[in-house]
């Protein structure tokens, strides 16, 4: 449709085919609107709870070249489109394709586990490719050794069910039946596979159309132009940050994971980001993770992505502007990422990936501490993010028996920040609990208590996020539980006076004498028709000093549930007596202030190793 | 006593800066407009006075009213400023943290590293946990304990409360629970509000239950104190007629239902400029429109399609999720008084608003900031005096700030600054035009545009050529709009259950939650007493594809066969694709309504020809132009105005640009038209 308005036409004349900044942003709202637009369809349409309750699913745009121009936000994408693109020649691409991968040694960790589906499709506008959208999801179940595929038991990717190369799922508009009905038959629960599937599909020709249609509307090279400085843009503010941050040499900081659920471990991970002056006078930013400890048996390896460390640093950098777009300038602005092969961030085939993402958010925390240890303002370290699989059989209504599974993911605390607590209970950017009343209504379990982990957020001026206590009432005949929880040996740790983060845990029948702990990362714990699981998770470090958070910030928090009287004594020298500061007794507890190191894990230290 | 000979109903509408008010009579077609200031601090003051306005210069008592028609946005200013009664929340013990955690997310748009969760509207200090818990399906687990519950009492007593939310797990499928300790607290702590889940929102999913509650609490003692002013006020005038006020979902109800459920009121005001929107549309004969209602800070969009305004429960109201029953329709912030700044060479227009005050730099109250209201000044689109002469407008000051705030920093000039900052804004209101069109299958050039509020008219045809929309129709008195939507609107009311469990259709079981429901919506006409010949019902089943997150709402049919053929449409209809599974009955609900009166037909006198009252400068993307412009008030019907052009009237100011042709409708309304598309 011929739509460009009057007013447009002054400000970029066609004979100039730049897009001016008034049209770059009205390129980049048509382009929000329409991965909203793809957002929403897979949200209402999709069948798996893991989708549809949790929202385990992702959309972006790629520049003709493959080149992410718009992406969600969040640090976990790297190169999607390359593994098409080496395999799909372009010329071949016709209007109507779809393609289609979960291989990630295949796209070189552009997909860190095979439960993540790719589906990219590229958009045509007169005749010519323009652009490619992406829709991406966790499938709940692909096969593989226990029903959620992912299992702390792996110690190969063959475990963790089919692995699908890129493929050309749709050739204009004629699906691959038969490839999708050899995915769907190796899942566990075919009918969320088929549903699900249906969704994303539904939603890359959706948007699709609507790049087109951008593109019809404002032309190829206006478009093209847009994209292109969305990228620059972002490149350069982040280039920018990198250098307010990094002084000329090279920062170091080490993170640990505390094992692989099969014996090994700890597991450190060493990065080191150096700056310095190229030949062309130009500065170079160099990203190493080479010391990083080798990988191992267990399924907590990470197949990084190159482009992972700059997208996480750049979503860092870019902030809470809303004029900011989280894109590819996050990998480019780093000139280098050096990757060790057969390391933990870097496996060699056939590793088992299934739980990396413990791994995953220890590299967030240790991106924190390198900018942190650079003289950088990030958040203290938080707790990595805790999955209780059950799975099993129950008696239904009717007599019959059923099988289910169930992938609830918990929540943890977030790191405090230089001007904010941290964030209480959330599991991660986009991601959604199982509320009481649906998980009751669709599972046979039942909840005793879902609150947060009093005194779990680490102490400073500015505390910790707080984790979460998941109590659980077994009602299934009998049913079999994997557990992920890191983080325990190797809390998260505190910044500038602030104290590392509580722990998690998983234990049976707490307080009976049946009582057993489990063992943190592990599977095949077998429960039964009555027995209570209970999972606590960790919280995130503090920042600055807990004597100079302000006593009535400390009260609202004993108060609401969140720090015990004690804590509040021990740790903030904040005396309460019957839900009120005594102020004189918090005097006294504050002039004896206990003297602080740059870091705190368990204790204070000026690093961390 | 009312007369025999009038039929008087009398429609206020409260806004920030002004109360308007609209006297109609039925029997003689014949509306009287009145306009006071507005009185913050005493809302039901200028509420009076309006009132006493109208009825003077119609001349009319008070007692002879019939009908009294209010729109408030007096529990939207508690919610959105966070001025609420200082509330408990009581509920299931184990379960104290379930506002604090939320639906465990950070949301999909914002930065990990910055973003703050927002403060809930009751404090975890003021949960406070009983015994008691009922399992899915609504099978008691566990008795209440009441001794419990007098220890919460004991506790809230404590705590300087004003008001207290009861939300209990599972009490969508069985209320008894929540009903017995409201009834205990209700004795325990006089003078405080009390208020259950199930009162207000009977549906699964206890965060966002509790949310909706505790907002219902928390508004419910301003909103039961304002209600009651404006009753003692009403009766010191010896009106006798009933308190209407308008609701989220664009229907009226009685002072009894609202102040059961204040949170219902949380769109009022917006939900009457939609309703207000379709009846002047209806006398004009258009059916399909879209409606953007452009005010100072934000503008408000909503698709009616044949006549019907969509319903939504998964709105918002400010950060917070508010699952009650509203008009469907999406609040951007984008307004006449939406600022433009440039930073890092990028142009960003909104969603920070100079407000009322000091508003834009034209308007003369020392705003120094470029707003989109500077822009359409610096244009020429809006004439030298506002307000029928009483206000004008500083072009100089207008200029000055889009230079130096725009213009400067990009490297443009001034009138290609102020169209950049009009095309970003456009954009911003196309991206959510789409969102209720598009997204939801429409093809909005099917569609009439009805852009209204003080800014709307000034971005009708700009909109419409964004979205291929070919006609747009501008109300008679586009400022004014809510007064007459309350006029025109019909007394509503939701009843729904959501079943126990999903599963699929089960004719007699389903008839039977009809039956029960049809009972409650009985009640509910008898308490409004509407008469019988105006009570309509609509039975509605939300259905979808085992395991999916979303229903779909569709006309109930009685039989399997049909019901899941109109689910099987609407899906295909709307995501493109259907699915094998099996189709599952989730929740049943009955819409009741009121049937109102409408608003009677005014015709305009016919006068085809139009006068201009003066020629004035207009820049256009090819340069100056004198184009004509016009008064409204002398506009008959059948008038017809070639664009470019601009129509002035008291509360708005049309733009016609070129290729646009106005023609004055015998209801009043203004039809624009494009000329390539006839």
């Amino acid at each position: 449709m011929d739509t460009i308005e009057p007013t447009l036409k002054a400000v970029a004349p066609a004979a100039r085919p730049v897009c001016d900044a008034v049209t770059l942003e009205i390129i980049r709202g048509a382009i929000s609107a329409a991965q909203r637009e793809m957002e929403a369809l897979i949200e209402r349409t999709a069948i798996s709870a893991f989708i549809r309750e949790k929202k385990d699913f992702y959309t972006a745009l790629f520049d003709a070249d493959g080149v992410m121009a718009v992406g969600s936000m969040v640090p976990i994408f790297g190169d999607v489109t390359t593994p098409v693109l080496s395999r799909f020649p372009v010329e071949t691409m016709q209007p109507g394709d779809v393609y289609w991968y979960n291989d990630c040694y295949g796209s070189q960790g552009a997909v860190s586990h095979s439960n993540d589906q790719v589906l990219l499709a590229p958009a045509f506008e007169g005749g010519r490719l323009c652009a490619f959208v992406m829709s991406w999801a966790h499938f709940a179940d692909i096969g593989g050794l226990h029903p959620g595929s992912i299992s702390p038991d792996t110690t190969e990717i063959f475990q963790e069910g089919i692995i699908v190369p890129p493929t050309r799922l749709v050739t204009a508009g004629v699906v691959n039946e038969a490839a999708l009905a050899i995915f769907h038959r190796n899942s566990r629960f075919p009918e969320q596979s088929i549903g699900d599937m249906s969704a994303l599909m539904a939603s890359v020709e959706l948007g699709a159309a609507r790049i087109t249609e951008i593109f019809s509307r404002f032309g190829h090279d206006i478009v093209a132009d847009a994209l292109a400085q969305l990228l620059a843009r972002t490149r350069r503010l982040v280039r920018q940050k990198l250098a307010e941050t990094f002084s000329y040499g090279t920062h170091r900081f080490t993170d640990a994971i505390d094992g692989d659920g099969h014996g090994h471990g700890p597991l450190k991970i060493r990065f080191a980001l150096t700056r310095e002056k190229g030949d062309d006078g130009e500065d170079r930013f160099i990203f190493d993770a080479t010391e990083t400890d080798d990988q191992t048996p267990g399924p907590v390896n990470l197949l990084m992505n190159p482009g992972v460390p700059g997208m996480a640093l750049g979503l860092y950098y870019l902030g809470g502007d809303p004029a900011q777009v989280c894109n590819a300038g996050g990998p480019k602005a780093l000139d280098e990422v050096r990757l060790r092969e057969g390391s933990l961030v870097q496996p060699r085939f056939p590793a088992p990936l299934g739980m990396r993402g413990l791994t995953m958010m220890r590299v967030l925390s240790a991106l924190n501490g390198l900018v942190n240890v650079a003289g950088g303002g990030a958040p203290a370290s938080h707790s990595a993010y805790v999955i209780a699989l059950l799975r099993g059989r129950y008696t239904d209504a009717e007599g019959a028996s059923q099988r289910f599974l169930l992938a609830d993911g918990i929540g943890v605390g977030y790191g405090a920040r230089a001007f904010a607590d941290g964030l209480d209970a959330v599991y991660f950017v986009a991601q959604e609990n199982f509320p009481l009343e649906f998980l009751e209504l669709g599972y046979p379990v039942r909840l005793r208590t879902y609150g947060v982990k009093t005194d779990s957020g680490g102490p400073g001026r500015y505390r910790g996020g707080c984790g979460i206590v998941r109590e659980y009432e077994i009602l299934a005949d009998e049913a079999m539980l994997a557990s992920r929880i890191d983080g325990i040996t190797n809390p998260p740790w505190g910044f500038g006076g602030g104290m590392s983060g509580g722990v998690g845990r998983v234990v049976v029948n707490p307080g009976t004498p049946q009582e057993r702990e489990l063992a943190p990362l592990s599977d095949g714990n077998i429960v039964r028709a009555g027995d209570v699981v209970r999972v606590e998770t960790g919280g995130g470090g503090g920042h600055g000093h807990p004597f100079d958070r302000p006593p009535e910030a400390v009260l609202e928090d004993v108060l609401g549930g969140f720090v015990s009287l004690d804590a509040a004594a021990r740790h903030y020298g904040v005396a309460i007596v019957d839900r009120r500061i005594d102020a004189t007794a918090t005097l006294a507890l504050r002039t004896k202030r206990t003297p602080v190191r740059t870091f705190h894990r368990q204790e204070y230290a000026d690093a961390l190793s | 006593m009312p007369s025999p000979d009038t039929d008087l109903a009398v429609a206020v509408d409260i806004g920030g800066t002004f109360t308007d008010v609209a006297l109609l009579d039925r029997r003689s077609g014949r509306i009287w407009r009145a306009k006071t200031p507005s009185i913050p601090s005493d809302p039901s003051e200028a509420f009076l006075n309006g009132i006493r306005l109208a009825l003077a210069d119609a001349g009319h008592e008070a007692p002879m009213l019939e009908r009294v028609l209010h729109g408030t946005t007096i529990a939207t200013n508690m919610i959105l400023e966070d001025k609420g009664a200082r509330t408990a929340l009581v509920t299931t013990r184990g379960f104290r943290h379930v506002l604090a955690i939320g639906r465990q997310d950070i949301p999909r748009k914002a930065n990990l590293y910055t973003w703050i969760k927002p403060r809930r509207p009751v404090s975890p200090s003021h949960i406070v946990e009983i015994d008691e818990r009922i399992y899915a399906g609504g099978e008691i687990g566990l008795a209440l304990d009441e001794a419990s519950v007098h220890a919460a009492a004991d506790a809230i007593a404590e705590m300087d409360i004003e008001a207290v939310a009861i939300c209990l797990m599972h009490a969508f499928a069985n209320p008894a629970h929540e009903q017995r300790t409201a009834a205990i607290l209700h004795e325990r702590l006089p003078g405080v509000a009390v208020t259950i889940s199930t009162d207000v929102l009977s549906e699964v999913r206890e965060y966002e239950r509790s949310l909706t509650v505790a907002l219902n609490a928390s508004v419910m003692p301003g909103v039961t104190t304002y209600i009651g002013k404006l009753e003692q006020r009403l009766a010191n005038e010896a009106v006798a007629a009933p308190l209407l006020l308008m609701q989220s979902n664009g229907g009226v109800a009685g002072a009894a239902t609202i102040r059961r459920a204040p949170a219902l009121t949380a769109l009022s005001g917006p939900a009457a400029g939609v309703v207000g929107a379709r009846a002047v549309a209806e006398a004009a004969g258009i059916r399909d429109l879209i409606t953007v209602d452009i005010g100072g800070t934000s503008a408000d969009i909503c698709l009616i399609k044949d006549g019907k305004i969509g319903l939504t429960q998964t709105g918002h109201v400010g950060e917070w999720p508010l699952p009650l029953p509203m008009v469907d329709m999406v609040t951007i912030g984008a307004g006449g008084g939406s600022i433009a700044a440039v930073k890092d060479a990028t142009l960003s227009v909104g969603p920070r608003s100079a407000g009322a005050r000091p508003g834009p730099a034209a308007y003369g109250h020392g705003g120094t900031l470029a707003t989109v209201t500077d822009a359409h000044v610096v244009l020429g689109h809006l004439p030298a005096r506002l307000l029928g002469g009483r206000m004008a407008l500083d072009r100089d000051a207008a200029r000055a700030v889009i230079e130096k705030n725009v213009a400067v920093p990009l490297g443009i000039d001034v009138e290609a600054a102020a169209r950049g900052i009009l095309a970003i804004i456009d954009n911003t209101m196309v991206g959510a035009l789409r969102v209720v069109s598009v997204e939801r299958g429409h093809d909005p050039r099917q569609f009439t545009l009805v852009p209204f509020g003080g800014a709307g008219p000034l971005h009708g045809c700009a909109l419409a050529e964004l979205l291929g929309i070919r006609r747009v129709m501008i109300p008679t008195a586009p400022g004014v709009l809510c007064a007459e939507g309350l006029l025109a609107a019909d007394l509503k009311s939701e009843f729904s259950r959501t079943l126990p469990k999903a599963g699929p259709i089960d004719v007699a079981a389903a008839e039977a939650v009809f039956a029960e429901l049809d009972a409650r919506a009985e009640d509910w006409f008898a308490e409004e007493a509407v008469p019988e010949a105006d009570r309509q019902t609509r039975h509605v089943a939300l259905l979808h594809y085992r395991g999916q997150g979303g229903e779909l709402a569709v006309l109930w049919t009685g039989t399997v066969a049909e019901t899941e053929r109109n689910f099987v449409d609407a899906h295909r209809a709307l995501y493109g694709f259907n699915l094998a599974a099996p189709i599952e009955l989730v929740t049943l609900r009955v819409e009741a309504t009121g049937v109102g009166k409408g608003l009677p037909r005014s015709d305009l006198a016919v006068a085809p020809v139009a006068e201009p009252t003066e020629m004035v400068p207009l820049h256009l993307a090819d340069g100056l132009k004198d184009i004509p412009l016009f008064d409204r008030a002398t506009l008959g019907a059948g008038a017809v105005v070639v664009g470019p052009a601009i129509i002035a009237q008291l509360d708005t100011t049309t733009l016609i640009l070129p290729g646009w042709t106005g023609a004055m409708h015998a209801s009043g309304a203004l039809l624009l038209t494009r000329e390539d598309a006839a």
